[in-house]
C-alpha cells in the first residue's frame, strides 16, 4: 500500500493540480489583486499537467490499493481536461471582466472540477468515481451561477444544481445495489460478476441507474432537458468548459464500466440500451438544434447530438469504439472550445442574446474570427480533413466492426442533417450584410484570440494527421 | 427479525419517495429535500448490505456520500438564497426566463 | 516509372497557388488573377505532359501494376499497440485510361474557367483562393487510388463550390449553395459508410506477412483479398453488397445528377457565376459517373450486372425528362441545365451496356459533355455580362450585330446536338451503339433515341430565339467578343471540332483501360467464390 517513487511520479498530475488549488487559495486569500495572477498561474498549471501527462502516457499502473489507475487512456484524458482547462483559461481572462465576475475564485473552481474530472478519469473504485463526480459537479454549480446579479445565471445555476444532484440521487443508488450484488465496490471484481454463472437482476438495476445517472451528465437523450437553459445561462466560459471537458468527464466514467465489460464473456451487454439512447440523442439533437435562435442553445443542442455519436462507440462496445470515443472527445473539446471562445468575444454585455442573426455580417466587420467560426462549424459537422471527421469516422468504423450497422447508417444521416444547421452560421456570417449597424462590439482580446487559435490549429492537426500530438511528445 | 430485504424495501421505498418529490413539487426547497431523501436511501441500502455481507467498505462511502451532501446542501442553499435575492420566489415554475 | 512526382504536382500545384494568392495583399488584383493563371496554365501543362509520357498499352482499372505515374507513400499509420488501433491509410496517388481524359478535362476546364473569372470584383482574393482549392480537390479526386483519400478530396471540393456559390453568386445564392451542400453531403455520408464497410472487409499483406484492413480500392476489386466475416465480403453469406452497392451509387448519383436527386442542378447553375457554372457542369458532373465507374462497377461488378437495367432506366429518363424540362425553361442557364441533364443520361446509359463500344462512348461523352456545355455556359456568360438578362425571350436576331458569337454558339448548339463532324456525334452514337447490342436494354435504349430529336428540339428552337430573327432595339450596340473571351471559346472549339472528326485521340488513351474494366466489370465473378466457400 506504501507508494514507491515511481508511483509518486505517475500521479503527479493529481498531485500537481491538486498543490496548484491550495497555492491558489493561499494566494487569494492574502491578495485581493491576484486574479491577473492567478489566470495566467492556472493557464501554465494546466499546460504543464496536459504536457507531463502525455509525456507519461505509457506510465501503466495501478495505485491506492487498486484505487486508481494511471497511464494510458487516463493520461489521454488527463491532457483533454487540462489543455481544454488550459485553454479556457485564456478564454475567460478578458471575458470574465465583460461579464462583471472578476474574482480570483473563479480560477479556483476552474482548478477544482478540473482535479474532480481527473479523479474521476483515473477511478478504477466507485468511491472515487463519486467523489470525482462530485468535486466536479459543485464546482460547476456554482461556476454556472458565478454571475449572481444576473437571474440568468442564477436560473441556470439552479436548475443544473437541481438536476446535477437528482442524477446524483441515481448514481449513488445505483453503486448501492452494484456494491449490494457484488459485494465491492471495485470495477474490476465487479465485473468479474458478469463472467459468473449467473449475474443477479439487482446488478443490472444498479448498473441501469448509474449509466442513467451518467446520460444526464453526458446530455444524453432523454435526459437531457438541463443542457439547453444551463448552456444559454451560465457564462460563455464556463459552459464552454462544461460542455467539452466536462462532458468528456462523464464519458470517462462511462468508459469505466464499459472497458472490463469489453473483455468479458457478454461484451454486447448494454448495446441494446445505447444504441437507443444514441439514436434519439442524434435525431432529436440534430433535428431541435435546426429550430434555434440563439447560438448558444443551438450548440446545446448539437451537443446532445455530439453525445449520440459518442454513445455509438459505446454500443459498439469493442476496443475501437472505446478508442474512438477517447478521440471523438478530445476533437469535440477541442472545436467546441473554439466554437464557444469566438461566441464569448462577440456577445453583448449584459442581457444581450446570442442571437445567430447577430453574426450577420461577420465576414466583413472581422474576417479572421469569422474564417475562424467557419472552420469550427464544418468541423463540428464533421467534414474531413478536420478532428471532427475523424471522430465520427472512428465512432463508425467500430459501429460497422461490432455488426451494428443500422446505427451507423442513421448517424451518417443525422450527421447530414446536422450540417443545415451549421451551415446556417456560415450563411449569416458570409452570405449577409449586417443590416443592424453592428451593435454589439466585438471584444478586443489578445488571449482569447491565442485560445481559440490553439483550438483551431488542433483541430487541424487531429484532422490531418490524427495522433500526432501523441507520438510528437512521446518522441522527446 | 428484521432482514435485509425489509431494509432494501424500505429504501426503495424512500428512493421513490424522493424520485416523485422531485418530479412534483414546485418549491426549490422541498425538490432539494426529496433529493436528500434519495441519498439517503441510498446509504441505507449501502449500510444494509455492508451489515450484511460483513464488509466495511459500504459503511465507509456512506461516510463519503454524507460529507459530499453536505458540501451539496451548503452549495445549494447558497444557489436558491441568490436566486431568491434576485426573483423573491422559489417556485420553479416561475423561475422560467430560460424556456425548459 | 519515373521519380519525377508528376501527379502530386498537378494536384497540388493549385494550392501552391493559393497559397501565393493569399499571401498577396488585397490590392493587388489583378496580380492574383495573373497568379491563378499561371497556376492553372502550368497545371494544363503538366497534363500534356502527362499525356505525352502515358503508355496507350497500359490498362489499370484494377491493376496496380499497370497504372501509371504512380505515388504510393503511407499517409496515416498506426501501430497496434496505439490508443487509436490500427490504422493504414496511404497517399496512392495513379493515373490510367479512365482517369486520364478527365485529368485533361479538369485542367483545361480550370484554365478556361480562371481566364473567365478575370472580371470578378467582388473580394478578388477570397475568390481566387477558393478557386484554386477547388481546383485541387477535383484534380486529387480523379487521381486517388486510395478510397479514403478519394473521400477527403471529395470533401474538400465541397467547401469552396459552398462559398463559390453562395457568396458571389445570384439573387437566390444562399438557397441554391445550401441546396448544393445538403445534396452533395447527404450522398457522401452514404460514401462514407460504403468506405468503412469496405474497408473492414479487404484485407491486405504487407511485406513482411502481417495482414491489415485497408483502404486501397485495388484492393478492393479483387474477391481474394476480402476476409470471411466482414460485411461486405462476398464469403459472408448476410454481406450487405447489395445496399452497399446502392448506398454507393445514390452518393454518386447525386453528383451526376441522376433522376430524382437533380434538383440541385438547376439551383446551383442558376446562381454561380459563370466560371464556376462552367467548372460545376465540366467537372464535377463528371465526378458522380468516374465514380460509379471506378468503385461501383470495378468493386461490386455481380451487382452491377443485376443492376444494368436499372442503370439504364435511370438513364432514359435522366435523357428525356431532362429534354423536356429544358424545353419549359425561359433561362437560358437553366435550359443549359436541363440539358446538361439530358446528356449526361447518354453517360449513364453508355455504362448501362457493359460493353467496351457504350462504356467506350461514355467515357467519351463524359469528355465530350464537358468541354460542349463549359462552352454553352461561357456563351450564356458573355451574352449576360453584356446585357444582364438571361431571359431566352429577351434576345432575338443577336446573329444580327454579334456574327463571330453567334458562330461559335452554333458550333456549340450543334455539338450538343450531336452533328456529325462534331465531338457530341461520336460519343453518343457509340452510346447507342453499345446499348442497342445489349438485348435486354433494347428498349430503353430505342426510347432513350427519341432524345436526340427533343435534343435537336429545344437546341434548335432556343437558337431561332436568341440569334434569329429580327434584332431586339435593347441591343443594337451590343459589342462582339472581346480578345478574353476569343482565348476561353477558341480551344474549346477547336476540341470540339478535332475530336469530331478524330474521335481517335481520345478513344485511343483509353481504349486498353476501358477493354480491361468491361473484362473486370463482366468476368470477375463474387458469385462462385461464394459459392466454392459453402
Amino acid at each position: 500500500m506504501n507508494l514507491t517513487s515511481t508511483d509518486y511520479l505517475n500521479i503527479l498530475p493529481l498531485l500537481l493540480v491538486g498543490a496548484g488549488i491550495l497555492i491558489s487559495l493561499t494566494v487569494e486569500m492574502y491578495s485581493k489583486k491576484s486574479v491577473g495572477f492567478l489566470s495566467w498561474f492556472s493557464f501554465l498549471l494546466h499546460l504543464l499537467v496536459a504536457y507531463y501527462s502525455l509525456y507519461t502516457v505509457n506510465n501503466v499502473s495501478s495505485v491506492f490499493g487498486g484505487m486508481m489507475g494511471t497511464g494510458g487512456t487516463v493520461n489521454i484524458f488527463y491532457f483533454i481536461f487540462n489543455f481544454g482547462a488550459a485553454i479556457v483559461a485564456l478564454l475567460s481572462m478578458d471575458y470574465i471582466k465583460k461579464a462583471e465576475i472578476y474574482f480570483g475564485e473563479y480560477y479556483i473552481l476552474l482548478q477544482s472540477a478540473v482535479l474532480g474530472m481527473m479523479l474521476m478519469a483515473s477511478a478504477t473504485d466507485l468511491v472515487m468515481v463519486f467523489i470525482g463526480l462530485e468535486l466536479m459537479s459543485i464546482c460547476f454549480y456554482v461556476l454556472a451561477g458565478f454571475q449572481r446579479k444576473n437571474v440568468r445565471s442564477n436560473e441556470a445555476s439552479l436548475k443544473y444544481f437541481l438536476l446535477g444532484s437528482f442524477t446524483t440521487g441515481f448514481i449513488v443508488y445505483g453503486m448501492a445495489l452494484i456494491y449490494g450484488a457484488s459485494g465491492s465496490l471495485n470495477i474490476q471484481s465487479i465485473f468479474s460478476m458478469l463472467s459468473a454463472e449467473s449475474t443477479p437482476i439487482l446488478f443490472y438495476v444498479g448498473t441501469l441507474l448509474f449509466i442513467i445517472g451518467f446520460c444526464f451528465k453526458i446530455a444524453a437523450f432523454p435526459f437531457h432537458m438541463w443542457v439547453p437553459d444551463v448552456y444559454q445561462g451560465a457564462p460563455t466560459s464556463v459552459t464552454a468548459m462544461m460542455s467539452t471537458i466536462g462532458k468528456a468527464a462523464a464519458f470517462s466514467a462511462l468508459l469505466l464500466i464499459m472497458l472490463p465489460l469489453i473483455g468479458s464473456k457478454n461484451p454486447q451487454t448494454f448495446t441494446p440500451l445505447f444504441t437507443v439512447l444514441s439514436a434519439a440523442s442524434m435525431i432529436f439533437g440534430s433535428i431541435v438544434a435546426l429550430a434555434q435562435t440563439d447560438i448558444k442553445r443551438m450548440l446545446a443542442y448539437s451537443s446532445i447530438a455530439h453525445a449520440g455519436y459518442m454513445l455509438i462507440g459505446l454500443a459498439a462496445a469493442n476496443d475501437t469504439g472505446a478508442s474512438g470515443i477517447v478521440f471523438y472527445l478530445a476533437a469535440y473539446a477541442f472545436m467546441n472550445l473554439g466554437a464557444f471562445g469566438i461566441v464569448s468575444l462577440i456577445e453583448g454585455n449584459g442581457d444581450t442574446e446570442g442571437t445567430i442573426e447577430s453574426y450577420a455580417g461577420l465576414s466583413d466587420r472581422n474576417p479572421l474570427l469569422a474564417g475562424l467560426l467557419a472552420l469550427f462549424m464544418f468541423t463540428l459537422s464533421g467534414l474531413p480533413p478536420f478532428a471532427g471527421f475523424f471522430g465520427k469516422y472512428y465512432v463508425f468504423i467500430a459501429s460497422l466492426e461490432a455488426g451494428n450497422v443500422w446505427i451507423a447508417v442513421l448517424g451518417a444521416l443525422s450527421s447530414a442533417i446536422s450540417a443545415y444547421f451549421y451551415l446556417r452560421i456560415i450563411v449569416v456570417m458570409y452570405f449577409r450584410k449586417s443590416d443592424v449597424a453592428s451593435d454589439n462590439i466585438i471584444t478586443e482580446s489578445h488571449t482569447s484570440l491565442l485560445g481559440i487559435v490553439i483550438s483551431a490549429i488542433l483541430v487541424i492537426m487531429m484532422g490531418l494527421t490524427p495522433g500526432s500530438i501523441v507520438r510528437l511528445i512521446n518522441s522527446f | 427479525m428484521v432482514t435485509l430485504e425489509h431494509y432494501l424495501i424500505l429504501s426503495g421505498f424512500m428512493f421513490v419517495t424522493g424520485v416523485v418529490g422531485v418530479l412534483t413539487r414546485r418549491n426549490a426547497i422541498v425538490v432539494f429535500m426529496s433529493i436528500e431523501l434519495m441519498l439517503n436511501s441510498a446509504n441505507l441500502t449501502f449500510v444494509a448490505y455492508s451489515s450484511f455481507l460483513g464488509n466495511v467498505i459500504g459503511q465507509l462511502f456512506v461516510f463519503f456520500v454524507m460529507a459530499v451532501a453536505a458540501a451539496e446542501a451548503a452549495v445549494g442553499l447558497a444557489i436558491l438564497i441568490a436566486i431568491y435575492r434576485n426573483k423573491a420566489t422559489l417556485n420553479i415554475d416561475e423561475i422560467n426566463i430560460l424556456k425548459w | 516509372m519515373s521519380s519525377f512526382p508528376m501527379l502530386t504536382l498537378l494536384t497540388f500545384l493549385p494550392i501552391i497557388g493559393m497559397v501565393i494568392v493569399m499571401m498577396l495583399p488585397k490590392e493587388k488584383r489583378s496580380l492574383i488573377k495573373i497568379t491563378t493563371l499561371v497556376a492553372t496554365g502550368l497545371q494544363v501543362v503538366l497534363a500534356g505532359f502527362m499525356w505525352a509520357g502515358f503508355n496507350y498499352s497500359q490498362a489499370g482499372i484494377n491493376n496496380p501494376a499497370t497504372f501509371q505515374f504512380v505515388e504510393r507513400i503511407p499517409w496515416i499509420t498506426f501501430d497496434s499497440g496505439s490508443w487509436l488501433g490500427m490504422i493504414k491509410i496511404d497517399y496512392f496517388l495513379g493515373v490510367d485510361g479512365l482517369s486520364a481524359p478527365m485529368v485533361l478535362l479538369t485542367a483545361l476546364i480550370s484554365f478556361i474557367a480562371a481566364i473567365s473569372s478575370w472580371n470578378i470584383e467582388r473580394s478578388v482574393k477570397g475568390y481566387f483562393a477558393l478557386f484554386l482549392l477547388l481546383d485541387t480537390g477535383m484534380m486529387g479526386t480523379f487521381l486517388a487510388l486510395d478510397f479514403f483519400l478519394f473521400y477527403v478530396f471529395w470533401e474538400i471540393m465541397l467547401l469552396p463550390m459552398y462559398f463559390l456559390i453562395g457568396i458571389w453568386g445570384g439573387p437566390r445564392k444562399e438557397y441554391a449553395a445550401i441546396k448544393f451542400f445538403i445534396y452533395t453531403l447527404f450522398g457522401s455520408v452514404f460514401i462514407l459508410l460504403v468506405m468503412i464497410g469496405l474497408y473492414l472487409s479487404v484485407n491486405e499483406v504487407t511485406g513482411e506477412g502481417a495482414t491489415f484492413h485497408t483502404f486501397n480500392i485495388l484492393s478492393m476489386m479483387n474477391p481474394s483479398n476480402y476476409t470471411q466475416d466482414g460485411i461486405l465480403s462476398p464469403f459472408n453469406p448476410d454481406n450487405l453488397r447489395f445496399i452497399a452497392f446502392i448506398g454507393l451509387f445514390v452518393g454518386f448519383a447525386i453528383k451526376i445528377p441522376m433522376f430524382p436527386f437533380h434538383t440541385w442542378l438547376p439551383d446551383a447553375h442558376v446562381e454561380a457565376p459563370t466560371p464556376i457554372s462552367v467548372i460545376l457542369a465540366g467537372v464535377l458532373l463528371k465526378l458522380g459517373a468516374y465514380g460509379i465507374i471506378r468503385f461501383n462497377y470495378s468493386i461490386f461488378p455481380e451487382i452491377t450486372r443485376e443492376l444494368v437495367w436499372w442503370i439504364a432506366l435511370f438513364g432514359m429518363i435522366n435523357i428525356i425528362y431532362g429534354a423536356f424540362c429544358a424545353m419549359a425553361q425561359k433561362d437560358f442557364k437553366k435550359l443549359i441545365a436541363y440539358s446538361s441533364v439530358s446528356h449526361m443520361g447518354y453517360v449513364l446509359l453508355g455504362m448501362a451496356s457493359l460493353n467496351e463500344v457504350g462504356l467506350g462512348g461514355a467515357v467519351l461523352q463524359m469528355f465530350n459533355h464537358g468541354t460542349i456545355t463549359a462552352m454553352l455556359f461561357l456563351l450564356v456568360g458573355v451574352v449576360y455580362d453584356r446585357t444582364h438578362t438571361r431571359g431566352l425571350n429577351d434576345f432575338g436576331g443577336l446573329a444580327n450585330n454579334l456574327p463571330v458569337y453567334t458562330g461559335f454558339a452554333i458550333v456549340a448548339f450543334f455539338a450538343a446536338i450531336g452533328l456529325p463532324g462534331l465531338s457530341g456525334f461520336i460519343s453518343e452514337s457509340f452510346v447507342f451503339l453499345g446499348a442497342f447490342k445489349v438485348e435486354s436494354i433494347r428498349l430503353l435504349t430505342i426510347i432513350s433515341a427519341a432524345g436526340i430529336v427533343l435534343g435537336a428540339g429545344y437546341m434548335l428552337w432556343t437558337m431561332q430565339r436568341v440569334y434569329l430573327g429580327k434584332l431586339n432595339e435593347k441591343w443594337t450596340d451590343l459589342k462582339d467578343l472581346d480578345f478574353r473571351e476569343y482565348t476561353m471559346l477558341v480551344p474549346l472549339a477547336v476540341i470540339v471540332f478535332l475530336l469530331g472528326i478524330f474521335p481517335s485521340i481520345m478513344l485511343d488513351l483509353m481504349n486498353t483501360s476501358i477493354n480491361e474494366l468491361v473484362n473486370q466489370v463482366t468476368k470477375t465473378d463474387f458469385h462462385s467464390i461464394m459459392s466454392g466457400m459453402k
